[in-house]
């Protein structure tokens, strides 16, 4: 199978007054056509700031450090922004956590949905670009597009709102999808038809999708294959089953049991304890290793390399060396 | 409901401008009258001075001071409802007149000055926002704090001095030379008043605007909008700045009565023949009815301009027009 | 009989929008909270749960109906003046977003023994400070910690300030809106278990607002379902998951996320059309302890 895009060692650092942010650290992966991958961690975690890099939407205090990002084939890495202008919408677009925010209030969605239809297509007739418009609006589900389009944004509810952006995410017909928290901001009630949606459309499109979340639910849902980031790298790599039936992560197997979900009655839920490391001066060895309770002296040493548990499930922890005692229980499913 | 009755709309809004217009006039007339003072003096000059009890009973009946302050109003009231807003005391001819005759100046001066403001302030804020953090931006930044500190009217003296004293490139003072008025010598009088009206307010508004734009690049539709593949630029002018102009344009609207008070201190140290040096004159010299007229003209003006700003702004921004269903009821 | 802490009767509040127009955004609530029970209320964004914790807190007062706190009518203004210190000190308030509701130039003692001082109470424990220390242990945060200021705080930790800061009052409700919306999930997973135990110890009776129904379900003695303003079901916790009766529950509770993939996939969520939501009724006991908005049968 081809592969769409390719991120090899990937390092992406912040200026700030405190000092250098490394808010991703040496991360690989890639994603084939017409598969949904799940980056999953904590806010901090760099699971955002994967996206934007990729996108090259960094804000102006942040920077690639190293690395390469190949899309299609082609090394993007050193694009300028006037060359990624020519991929995004096109090759890569973008859906946001709050489609409040995300779209300008003072223009009407037919009005923006249109400008994201005129951006690759400049010639494009009126008529035309409307009749797109309708058409994308009939895409994500938006019913009476002729009468909507002339609506403002906060005439629409949150999950309305959230297919006009998709729609915008749409228009130019992109082949990767990146979503980040697409339904955090939404009613539960909604969440589940807008990640069917995204996966209806994106398999319709043929595109692939990145959808970061933080959400497990979210993930079990809609995702192909996971990432589980933890501080900047990914720890865990695999497919959906893998990861949900059979992970090998420390993090991930903590993540799984303190869900609220699988408490059981009486019983105080599994927490992890202690909180996330600053990623200014990252700690040496596993940045996990503080809240490991399976921790060896190892992880203070030395940072774990990817282990390979099969052909398509890879985590970072010693626990996988073959000298490593046997975790037993570390995540049963229930 | 989408849209109200504009008729209602527009009638409202006439109403609240006639009803404002009217407080004012009130409060201006009762706090001049509180000001000390002589009004004779204006009228008969040092004549008054002199004037025994009973000529002054007879010349204050004749201007009608004599009455109580609200009979006055009232009739001044009368008066200007027909359109007659007494003479001036000073120059004894109709209030309307001596200010027909200096209005067109000051337009011209404050309306120029204005339109610069307004079209500098928005080029060099978004100049200042697109190169932020740069040399460009830092330079601005801080040559315009330093410029918008300098009082006007030393800047004036100063800009004179090099100008009209040294150079003797631009004349010192006045509209227009006596005798000959022509475009070109009407230009040419305005640069230093011009100058140092842009110079004192430029500054202020291009740093707000500067930093409006800066909090809406940061926002999220921005980032939409760029991963549409829309470049930098068209970000800016097509949703940053659209965002941006509803609250500058109120601001702008609001601070008509700042840039007009600033051309009325430039006015008296060039001694331009416009509405400030008037009106000083006139709170000067009780000259009543002249000061009366240009308060409501002023007034007006500040009115006019705030409700002018609130109708733009509610054109441009769809969230600030009341009276619509906030949200299209639907499931999912 | 448990005796009642709080009784809401017909509660109901109208937002203004501009001259004329309102948004009824609370209709005729009424439930009940015993002492030392925990009772949750659900909804989505726009349900009004924010908006009863706050006429409950006295931050807004409601348009019509009654709130009773130990027999206190906590909306007339004349109850309110002379029983002013009871009601200040004894209903504490948690919000959703501790970065914004907290001071960020006050250093975490001054947060917590602030309250103290208002209401000059005397520090139980000596000195406020040692209260504020004693009070951050009970928290979990280490002592060290008293003189940061928020910003230098972590989002679970800011969280804990906030409790700590409710809970030096020794409060008998606590209201919490949203506390954990904001936060991790493994850190979300500590704060409710730091609930739960304080909960016990403390024997507080418990206002909690989410729209996560897991947590919920895990935390919660009782729930309150509300849609659009109105009630639409309340039950012991257990009940209403295993039996929801009215369609809007069965809705909401269909759309909770199984975090199993085959199990997820599987899920259809049942659509509720809210065009059909039939604001007419009445909230009638259809078992012990279950009521339901239903049409008609006026109790």
């Amino acid at each position: 199978m081809s592969v769409l895009l390719e991120i090899k060692n990937l390092s992406v650092s912040f200026r700030t007054a405190q000092g250098e942010v490394e808010a991703v650290r040496d991360v690989s992966f890639s994603l084939s056509p017409g598969e949904v991958l799940a980056i999953v961690g904590e806010s901090g975690c760099g699971k955002s700031v994967l996206c934007r890099s990729i996108m090259k939407l960094l804000p102006g205090n942040g920077w690639i450090r190293g690395g390469t990002i190949l899309a299609d084939g082609t090394d993007i890495t050193h694009y300028t922004q006037r060359d990624m202008e020519r991929l995004r919408g096109r090759l890569f677009s973008m859906v946001f956590q709050d489609p409040l925010t995300a779209l300008n209030p003072t223009i009407t969605i037919g009005a923006q949905i249109a400008e994201a239809v005129r951006v690759h297509q400049p010639k494009a007739k009126k008529a035309a670009v409307r009749r797109r418009v309708l058409e994308l609006m009939d895409l994500v589900g938006i019913p009476g597009g002729e009468e909507r389009y002339g609506r403002y944004p906060h005439e629409f509810s949150g999950g309305m709102r959230q297919r006009s952006v998709m729609a915008i995410a749409l228009a130019s017909g992109p082949r990767i999808l990146f979503a980040d928290e697409p339904t955090t901001a939404l009613d539960v009630t909604i969440q589940a038809q807008i990640l069917d949606l995204l996966r209806d459309v994106q398999a319709r499109l043929g595109a692939a999708a990145i959808l970061v979340t933080h959400d497990l639910g979210v993930v079990a849902r809609a995702a192909d294959r996971v990432a589980v980031m933890y501080a900047g790298k990914i720890v865990e790599y695999g497919t959906v089953e893998d990861i949900f039936y059979d992970p090998r992560h420390p993090y991930t197997w903590g993540l799984l049991r303190s869900l609220p979900a699988w408490a059981e009655d009486g019983q105080p839920l599994y927490t992890i304890p202690g909180m996330p490391p600053s990623l200014i001066d990252p700690p040496k060895g596993d940045a996990f290793a503080c809240r490991n309770e399976y921790a060896l002296a190892i992880d203070y040493q030395e940072a774990p390399p990817m282990f390979r548990i099969s052909d398509t499930h890879y985590a970072a922890t010693w626990l996988l060396d073959a000298r490593a005692p046997k975790i037993q229980g570390g995540w049963s499913h229930a | 409901m989408r849209q109200k009755n504009p008729f209602l709309y527009y009638g409202g809004k006439v109403l609240s401008f006639a009803v404002s217009l009217f407080l004012l006039s009130l409060a201006a007339f009762y706090v001049a009258r509180l000001a000390p003072g002589d009004p004779l003096v204006s009228y008969y000059g040092d004549r008054a001075e002199k004037m025994t009890v009973q000529e002054r009973e007879q010349a204050e009946a004749r201007l009608g001071l004599d009455r109580p302050v609200h009979v006055q109003y009232i009739r001044w009231l009368e008066g200007a409802v027909r359109g007659d807003f007494g003479i001036s005391y000073k120059y004894r001819t109709e209030a309307l007149s001596v200010i027909a005759a200096r209005l067109p100046n000051t337009l011209i001066l404050g309306g120029i000055g204005f339109l610069l403001i307004f079209t500098g302030a928005l080029a060099l804020g978004a100049i200042c926002a697109w190169n932020e953090g740069n040399l460009l931006d830092r330079f601005i930044c801080k040559a315009g704090t330093v410029v918008s500190c300098i009082p006007e009217f030393w800047m004036s003296l100063v800009l004179i001095l090099i100008f009209s004293v040294h150079l003797r490139w631009l004349p010192s003072s006045g509209a227009y030379t006596i005798g000959g008025g022509g475009i070109a010598n009407r230009a040419v009088h305005l640069v230093l008043p011009l100058t140092v009206t842009v110079a004192g307010h430029l500054w202020y508004y291009a740093y707000m605007i500067r930093n409006r734009l800066l909090e809406e690049i940061r926002a999220d539709y921005v980032l939409l909008a760029r991963a549409k593949g829309l470049g930098r630029r068209k970000v800016l002018f097509r949703h940053c700045l659209r965002s941006v102009l509803p609250t500058y344009l109120s601001l702008m609207a609001i601070s008509v009565p700042h840039i007009l008070g600033g051309t009325y201190i430039v006015e008296t140290v060039f001694s331009y023949p416009g509405i400030g040096t008037l009106s000083y004159e006139s709170a000067r010299y009780q000259d009543y009815n002249l000061l009366m007229l240009l308060c409501i003209l002023s007034g007006g003006l500040v009115i006019l301009c705030n409700i002018l700003a609130q109708i733009v702004s509610e054109r441009i921004d769809p969230r600030m027009r009341s009276g619509e269903t906030p949200e299209v009821t639907d499931h999912g | 009989m448990p005796e009642i802490l709080l009784d809401i009767q017909h509660l109901t509040h109208d937002f203004r929008l501009g001259r004329k127009r309102t948004v009824r955004a609370v209709d005729d609530v009424s439930f009940q909270m015993q002492k030392g029970e925990i009772f949750g209320l659900v909804g989505e964004s726009g349900s009004g749960k924010s908006t009863v914790a706050k006429c409950v807190m006295s931050i807004l007062s409601p348009s019509a109906g009654k709130i009773r706190y130990l027999g206190v009518n906590i909306c007339d203004p004349g109850q309110f003046r002379s029983h002013r210190k009871l009601l200040q000190t004894s209903r504490q308030m948690i919000f959703q977003d501790s970065t914004s509701s907290l001071n960020p130039r006050m250093t975490v003692a001054a947060i917590i023994s602030e309250p103290l001082e208002i209401h000059h109470i005397r520090p139980p424990r000596g000195s406020l400070r040692e209260e504020a220390a004693f009070q951050l242990k009970c928290v979990g945060l280490d002592p060290g910690c008293l003189d940061r200021r928020p910003p230098e705080l972590s989002g679970g930790q800011r969280q804990r300030v906030a409790i700590a800061r409710a809970l030096s009052m020794s409060p008998e409700l606590l209201v919490a809106d949203e506390p954990i919306a904001s936060l991790d999930v493994s850190i979300q997973a500590q704060i409710i278990n730091l609930f739960r135990h304080l909960q016990r110890e403390h024997g507080f009776t418990f206002l909690f607002i989410a729209h996560d129904l897991a947590v919920v379900r895990y935390l919660c003695d009782r729930v309150g379902v509300m849609l659009g303003g109105k009630l639409v079901e309340e039950a012991p916790s257990g009940e209403l998951f295993a039996n929801p009766l009215h369609p809007y529950t069965q809705a909401l509770l269909s759309a909770i996320p199984v975090p199993d993939p085959c199990r997820e996939r599987a899920r259809t969520p049942v659509i509720f059309d809210s065009a059909q939501f039939d604001r007419e009724g009445v909230l009638t006991e259809v078992l012990p302890g279950h009521r339901v908005l239903r049409k008609g049968a006026a109790s």
